[in-house]
């Protein structure tokens, strides 16, 4: 129990820097054309990062005077990272930003929007694109996408009788009973009960039932029957012990796959990769399909955008440099170092990616018809009450009505 | 919890004698008398003022500016948009304060804060207790085995004990339900059941800080007299009685210190729930440092999160007090 001290000095910390730099926090009127030698600072997440760098390093080999200097940053600090950049004017020139913190920084004013004449919106995925348009503006080009299917195991479905994919929400529900009655598994899928993150499976659901996070007039529209019939679909699961009501925070579902204790879950496609390493024994026993439809099968799109900062100084440098990232020959090559998919729709031509796995079809097949998550500000907290409103069903066991006029009432204030 | 020296009250007087003309430095400064304060900042006190120095800007800018800055937050609405410009929060008085009290999953915190210093608290001190009068005099040899054992969780990364007490508590394959099921029964899944998710927390907890009891109490223990133990054997006390009227009453002062600090850790208590559930199933683990930590960096609710931390502040300030004066040693 030692560290609240040292998190109340970490708050405390950053608020003081906050206040001490905030003054020195200076905006870059003096703008450096792409011809002129620069370093420019890019911010890339995770093992993104990582590959990051070495694109740079080949950036830099087509334009000697651009030196692209990478700092790889974890995904599970990047936000107060971002934040704590964006308080004492410290922001690189560019970043790789999630899909959903765009809003965020949307709404602090800290982007730059895109020059939409250099980048085409038709040439990516419209679902991506519009995650980070506010306004009628856009203000991040999406580098990758990801969405979620479905995975399930095949070994076991021929053992309880299942020879096809599940199509509909009650073939879902079949196999979940056949896996766990006829071929004895632990569970029949998994789908997160609670904790950070929940909303990721539970958006599938709302969205193949019809259902959107935001009406028509951009409120809140998480208490419609389309978002009843979703927690009621999910929660059915947990009633029926189908799937286990209670996860550790870092659960990782894929060692329940490879045992077959979780024999179907849904999630998105560097699933295939972790499983090619982590589960090898797995090869040919599962495959991935798209979501079983409620009204339709409609998943969601997430991934990441390159954004500039208004700040930069470097602008026009950054601009090359999510050029270079975008086209589609580089796109394609981006899929076979970090195996995941281009944003960009032409790259899915190139040899690298007809190649691909046959298991990431069925991701290529859902994202046409993904929809987006809105960017908003308040995001993080937002899908908070959606994660809080599925523990509400799947482990306090409260009626999906009143789970989803509670979430409803909790994320009313959320939107501007 | 602290795990420096324990302060003078919890060893015995010799080396309290010691220690106190140790405290040189600014001290000096006292001795002279009041009055002049000029006299403080005088060249014989250079050196003291330049010692200090380290510690005073340090102090200054992690915890006296931060405290502070917090302290004004608290009353502000102070959010993401804020943080490039913190003067252009709006002041709201005291809003933040009263919006907590209409807060369910606030009160909910305060609730199950409540419940983990009130059951934990009291194990912990008596185990920490009765490990330390064990080692005292029960065991010989194997002693500073047993120390090391004892002691060992207090300083082993949270991160590691929580993989260790997700194996013990796994519901499929750990070490509970792996016993249960030699002798038939059902393990429970411990961490996945709003009932059970607390208790759990609170023997792991204990299991984790009564090593710093245990160090405290020793010290302690190894302060008593041996002439008063004599001389209570030959007046003929068992065991029992000697424990109950010779080492409780002369544990008395370091009693107070060990409840005071545990008290004040467990009041704080933010890394248990943090890495092992999350404050789930239902926020039936959610403790006021965990909410607090998620209001404050998850959505960046910085004023509120800043009116939380008052509050508990207050709080701890509160049964802080109370026990100085319920525990505080009559002898003298």
């Amino acid at each position: 129990m030692q560290p609240i001290p040292r998190i109340a000095a970490a708050t405390a910390a950053t608020t003081a820097l906050a206040l001490l730099l905030s003054a020195c926090g200076s905006g870059g009127e003096e703008q450096t054309s792409a011809k002129d030698k620069q370093t420019l600072t890019v911010w890339g997440m995770g093992e993104e990062g990582k590959h990051l760098a070495k694109i740079g390093k080949e950036f830099t080999k087509k334009h000697p005077n651009i030196t692209v200097k990478v700092t790889p940053v974890g995904w599970d600090v990047v936000h107060q990272k971002l934040t704590a950049a964006v308080a004492a004017g410290e922001l690189p020139d560019m970043a790789q930003m999630g899909s959903t913190m765009l809003g965020e920084f949307i709404e602090l004013d800290a982007l730059e929007p895109v020059d939409e004449k250099t980048f085409k919106k038709d040439d990516f995925f419209p679902a991506a694109w519009n995650g980070g348009v506010k306004d009628g503006k856009a203000y991040g080009v999406p580098w990758y996408v990801d969405t979620r299917a479905l995975y399930y195991r095949t070994d076991l479905a021929e053992k309880a009788g299942v020879d096809k994919p599940p199509a509909t929400w009650k073939d879902q529900m079949d196999l979940a009973k056949a896996y766990k009655d006829k071929a004895k598994t632990k569970w029949g899928t998994y789908n997160q009960p609670a904790n950070v993150g929940a909303w990721q499976t539970w958006l599938p659901f709302l969205y193949s039932a019809g259902g959107d996070l935001l009406d028509s007039s951009g409120k809140p529209d998480l208490d419609s029957p389309e978002s009843v019939k979703a927690l009621e679909e999910y929660a059915a699961y947990f009633d029926q012990g189908l799937s286990r009501k209670s996860s550790p925070p870092d659960y990782d579902v894929v060692k329940d796959f490879g045992t077959g204790d979780a024999p179907m879950f849904i999630s998105g496609p560097w699933i295939v990769q972790n499983i090619q390493d982590q589960q090898p024994q797995l090869k040919g026993k599962y495959a991935t399909a798209p979501l079983p439809a409620g009204e339709s099968s409609t998943s969601w799109v997430g991934g990441a955008s390159l954004v500039s900062f208004k700040d930069s100084e470097h602008k026009a440098a950054a601009k090359e440099f999510t050029k270079y990232l975008t086209e589609t020959k580089q796109q394609a090559a981006w899929y076979e170092m970090a195996k995941s998919l281009p944003a960009n729709e032409s790259a899915f031509d190139e040899p690298q990616l007809k190649n691909a796995p046959e298991q990431l079809d069925a991701f290529e097949k859902q994202l046409k018809t993904a929809k987006t998550v809105p960017p908003l500000a308040k995001w993080e907290e937002f899908s908070g009450k959606i994660d809080e409103g599925v523990a509400r069903v799947s482990q306090k066991g409260e009626s999906p009505k009143k789970a989803a006029a509670w979430m409803q009432k909790a994320t009313e204030g959320l939107v501007d | 919890m602290a795990t420096t020296t324990p302060s003078r009250r919890g060893v015995p007087d010799r080396t309290s004698k010691v220690r106190s003309g140790a405290g040189a430095g600014t001290g000096t400064g006292r001795r002279r008398g009041p009055g002049l304060r000029r006299d403080r900042l005088s060249v014989q006190n250079g050196p003291g003022w330049l010692f200090s120095t380290p510690f005073l800007v340090l102090f200054l800018t992690f915890m006296a500016v931060p405290i502070i800055a917090t302290f004004l937050m608290s009353f502000t609405e102070f959010e993401l948009r804020n943080v490039a410009d913190p003067f252009s929060a709006e002041f709201i008085g005291l809003e933040n304060y009263t919006r907590l009290f209409e807060d369910e999953k606030f009160l909910t915190s305060l609730f199950n804060t409540f419940y983990f210093v009130v059951l934990g608290v009291p194990l912990t001190v008596g185990a920490g207790l009765f490990a330390a009068v064990l080692l005292n005099r029960g065991v010989g040899r194997m002693r500073t085995v047993f120390r090391v054992g004892f002691y060992a969780p207090v300083v082993t990364s949270i991160v590691a004990v929580a993989v260790v007490w997700r194996f013990v508590l796994d519901p499929a394959d750990g070490l509970i339900s792996g016993l249960a099921s030699e002798v038939g029964l059902k393990s429970p899944d411990f961490l996945g059941s709003n009932v059970l998710a607390m208790p759990s927390l609170i023997v792991m907890a204990v299991w984790r800080n009564l090593g710093t009891a245990m160090v405290l109490f020793l010290a302690g223990l190894q302060g008593i007299p041996t002439e008063v133990r004599e001389a209570a054997r030959l007046d003929g006390a068992g065991i029992w009685q000697e424990f109950r009227s010779i080492t409780v009453p002369l544990l008395r002062p370091t009693m107070l210190y060990v409840s005071v600090m545990t008290t004040i850790g467990f009041l704080n208590v933010f890394e248990e729930p943090f890495v092992m559930t999350e404050g789930g199933p239902d926020n039936s683990t959610l403790t006021v440092s965990l909410d607090m930590y998620k209001e404050g960096f998850s959505y960046f609710h910085m004023g509120y999160a800043s009116s939380m931390a008052y509050v508990l502040f207050t709080i701890i300030l509160a049964v802080t007090l109370l026990q100085l004066r319920l525990l505080k040693d009559k002898t003298k």
